[in-house]
């Protein structure tokens, strides 16, 4: 007996609704009713990449002071608030964009957005929470960064694969930087981001949309408008042979290595083809047990324990393609180069089997239902693309792209893109013990 | 960047007071308590099956055992190779894998409710027909091996190898799950063999559902499993209680900015009479983000740290109890006074019931979202399964949480917060 007849069949995708404000705020709902609950987000379009050289961390430094009191709330209240209604919050921020959010029971929603609205509307950013905050911010980075072999060595790779285009920062800013930031600075900062138009508040959960959208006309939707300068998106130059950087770290147990280069974003109804096929290599390269270079070049050739890439179709202006690998003991980074880029160019020459190509395509859209698990990666699905003005709606638009790549497409953009001539390769050395 | 660190660590876990779907309940001949909670919002399933074979049943020596069999068992079969395995488990799209903690080792699928069936005869193939391939052994021993050294790079890893250590010796939970790369050296695929035949039986075991399928549908999809049979040797309950570590201070040199300081001593077991208490008493102190105190008085008030957190593990038996931060290393001493003035405090009853107030508003509020995907209802579901907790569990868990008194708070401050009583493990530079 076939059990898929049993069952009820696949749910259509949830339909988003959407809301936008006179003063440029917008609003997007998709309701779920399955549970009382309700996931609610407020997205900036703001991030690294709206620092100015020597001021960079300094949009990363909000995700701390919007805690830290505003003109109704003393410092800290917003969280005992939030959790007062057995809720938790927390915020996080890219180089695109900011996000602030809470889970919180669907009776509370609106509450939460107007307190959201509220410490928006009116940070107070006093200089002594600054100057505490600042010196947490610092632990932050050295815990996440300073401290950490890995992260330290893409934060350099980053730094030497652009020359112009704002990945090449790091998010949480240079040290240097951040002892330098004033409450100046910060303040600067606010008054030009922290407005209307850059708010796309995101609701998913047991709420209702009319009733979500009343709330929000009243709260952000009466912020006053203020027109805001189109952002930096600078064209990053194309590299013009292989660079190669090594970071010697004490403390480096195993070497690991890295390579990364510049790669286009989706552009809907401009490079749609191009961005889907590039989606489709890298899944064949690093996604499910399957994956292709893990196969090779750790189960087959043993050159590392392991092996992954990454590809974002939905960053801004680029984004930095990157293949790394965990080196074992014997192991050596040239030996692995050797194979990692005989393995792409072998894949870019042949194209993937059928059975491969679709059980990647199949992986992919099954992962996409999977995260409909989470109302936080729902939620952080449509904020995302919405904060880097590309309209969520567009989701399946992008699923059905995916379905439609073929071999020859997978073939084409490796060979284009993913060549060593374009990369950056990084390598994490013991400091001290290396060859 | 995330302004606070999220811990995925399983605390007492918790749940439920509005009308939340009961769990359903269905035994099979052979012996496998099968759980389910239907959710339709998503057309997926998951399932978690767990057996006795976690890494408290590893031979001394031999530390990592259960874990190696979990990555066996996850790898191939003795009818798909490594890489037929992995062709079909990504044809039809099912995440499957395996892993041990310290009382049980779980077989962990998600699957399109469309492939369900071909979900459980993953589950019914994984755990029947072992594959025992030697040269995969041998590679996923060595990747296992690197991995461990890898790991070393993380203070947070370094403190957590002391602390097993320290706290439980010789006592089962006294080593980490993954094992040393001296002991899974040791090993051998008859080790790995022995605590398969031992211990992966269905007799204690839970398969926890949750997602779109009903029972009856269930019931038929299970009828693979019915050829599993047997008991396995040992329960996994039946452990040492561990005794108490002598206090000491523990340095481990480490080139970092940062040191890295847990206090650590043994907690509470799965079945105390204090358990909720203690989940609201660990609340205020350090289990409950922004509002506990550990949080208030070393980050807020003085900006010591970026992360300061507390938890503790109900096991089979008493698990650890831990309290973690990081701080430049010239601020270690300073931020450790801080947290040891809050434990005293807390310890000699310093607990206001506006506190205690606040930590059961938040618990109970935030109940609906501790249960809100089938991942985290598959999670308790376990629990409660493998633990043996009331099926009632999380319908009375909101109601226990409000029943909890300050007086009990109290007493479990003062039964677990004596800072003398703990060990401090200290990772930085010299």
């Amino acid at each position: 007996m076939l059990l898929a007849l049993l069952l009820p069949q696949a749910a259509a995708a949830a339909v988003l609704h959407k809301a936008s404000f006179a003063n440029g705020a917008s609003l997007v709902v998709e309701e779920d009713h399955s549970a009382p609950v309700a996931m609610v987000q407020v997205w900036l379009k703001v991030g690294g990449r709206d620092e100015v050289p020597g001021k960079t961390g300094l949009a990363h430094v909000f995700e701390h002071m919007m805690f830290k009191g505003s003109k109704k709330l003393a410092p800290g209240e917003y969280s005992h608030r939030i959790a007062a209604m057995g809720g938790n919050d927390n915020a996080f921020t890219s180089h695109d964009y900011t996000a602030y959010f809470e889970t919180v029971p669907s009776d509370k929603v609106d509450t939460v957005l107007a307190m959201e609205a509220e410490r928006f509307a009116h940070l107070r950013l006093d200089p002594s929470e600054y100057a505490k905050e600042i010196r947490v911010i610092m632990e932050e980075r050295r815990m996440r960064t300073d401290d950490n072999p890995n992260a330290r060595m893409f934060e350099e790779l980053s730094a030497a694969a652009l020359r112009l285009h704002p990945y090449r920062n790091p998010v949480i800013g240079w040290m240097q930087d951040l002892k330098k930031l004033t409450i100046d600075d910060v303040r600067a900062f606010y008054k030009a981001h922290y407005v209307a138009a850059n708010a796309t508040v995101v609701v998913v959960g047991d709420v209702d949309f009319a009733h979500v959208k009343k709330v929000v006309a009243r709260t952000f939707g009466r912020m006053k408008r203020v027109a805001v300068p189109p952002r930096f998106d600078p064209v990053e130059p194309e590299p013009l042979g292989p660079k190669r950087v090594e970071v010697h770290l004490p403390g480096v147990q195993l070497p690991m290595v890295a390579v990364v280069m510049p790669v286009p974003v989706w552009h809907p109804g401009k490079n749609d083809r191009e961005a889907a096929a590039l989606a489709v290599a890298t899944a064949i390269l690093a996604n499910g047990r399957s994956a292709l270079l893990s196969r090779q070049l750790v189960d087959e050739q043993r050159k590392a324990f392991s092996v992954s890439a990454g590809y974002d179709p939905f960053s801004m202006g680029i984004d930095l393609w990157a293949a790394w690998a965990m080196l074992g003991k014997g192991n050596t980074p040239d030996d692995l180069l050797k194979a990692l880029w005989k393995s792409i160019s072998k894949l870019a020459h042949d194209g993937p089997s059928k059975a491969q190509l679709a059980r990647t395509i199949r992986g992919i859209v099954a992962d996409e239902v999977f995260a409909q698990d989470s109302l936080y990666l729902r939620a952080r699905q449509i904020g995302s693309m919405e904060s880097v003005g590309l309209d969520a709606g567009q989701r399946e638009r992008w699923l059905q792209l995916l379905r439609q790549v073929t071999a020859k497409d997978v073939q084409r953009v490796l060979s284009r893109w993913i060549v060593p001539a374009r990369a950056t390769t990084g390598i994490l050395l013991a400091k001290g013990k290396e060859k | 960047m995330m302004r606070l660190l999220v811990l995925t660590v399983m605390l007492v876990a918790a749940t439920p007071a509005f009308a939340i779907a009961p769990i359903a309940e269905w035994q099979m001949e052979n012996g496998l308590r099968v759980l389910l909670m239907e959710a339709h919002n998503v057309p997926m399933v998951v399932m978690r099956l767990t057996v006795p074979a976690g890494s408290s049943m590893d031979a001394p020596g031999k530390e990592g055992e259960a874990s190696m069999l979990a990555g066996m068992l996850g790898d191939h079969t003795a009818r798909h190779d490594y890489r037929a395995w992995a062709d079909y488990l990504d044809a039809e799209a099912i995440r499957f894998g395996v892993g041990a903690d310290r009382d049980g080792m779980s077989f962990s699928v998600t699957a399109l409710s469309e492939a369900s069936e071909q979900a459980v005869s993953v589950l019914q193939e994984a755990l029947l027909q072992p594959g025992w391939d030697g040269k995969r052994f041998s590679i996923l021993r060595s990747d296992a091996i690197s991995s461990l050294k890898k790991s070393l790079e993380q203070p947070q890893v370094r403190a957590g190898i002391a602390a097993v250590h320290h706290l439980y010796g010789a006592h089962p939970y006294g080593h980490r799950s993954s094992g040393s790369p001296q002991s899974l050296a040791k090993l051998t695929i008859s080790d790995l063999k022995r605590l398969y035949r031992a211990q992966v039986k269905p007799d204690q075991a839970v398969l926890a559902v949750s997602g779109d399928v009903t029972m009856p549908q269930l019931k038929r999809l299970l009828a693979p499993l019915a050829s599993w049979k047997g008991k396995a040797k040992r329960a996994f309950q039946r452990l040492p209680d561990p005794e108490a570590a002598k206090p000491a201070v523990i340095p481990i040199a480490m080139p970092t900015r940062q040191a890295t300081v847990q206090l650590v001593r043994i907690g509470l077991d799965r079945h105390d009479t204090m358990l909720f208490p203690a989940l609201l008493m660990n609340h205020i102190l350090g289990g409950g983000g922004f509002s506990s105190k550990l949080m208030m008085e070393v980050r807020e008030k003085r900006g010591l740290v970026y992360g300061v957190y507390s938890y503790f593990q109900p096991l089979a038996v008493d698990g650890p109890f831990v309290i973690s931060l990081q701080t430049r290393a010239d601020q270690a001493a300073q931020a450790l006074a801080v947290v040891r003035k809050v434990m005293t405090a807390m310890a000699r009853g310093k607990i206001s019931k506006r506190a205690l107030d606040a930590a059961k508003a938040n618990l109970v509020g935030g109940f609906a979202h501790r249960i809100d995907s089938n991942a985290k209802r598959v999670g308790l579901m376990s629990m409660i399964g493998y633990y043996h907790l009331p099926l009632d569990y999380l319908q009375r868990w909101q109601q226990r949480i409000k029943a909890v008194t300050l007086a009990e708070v109290k007493q479990v401050a003062a039964r677990y917060l004596q800072p003398q009583a703990w060990s401090t493990i200290t990772v930085g530079p010299k």
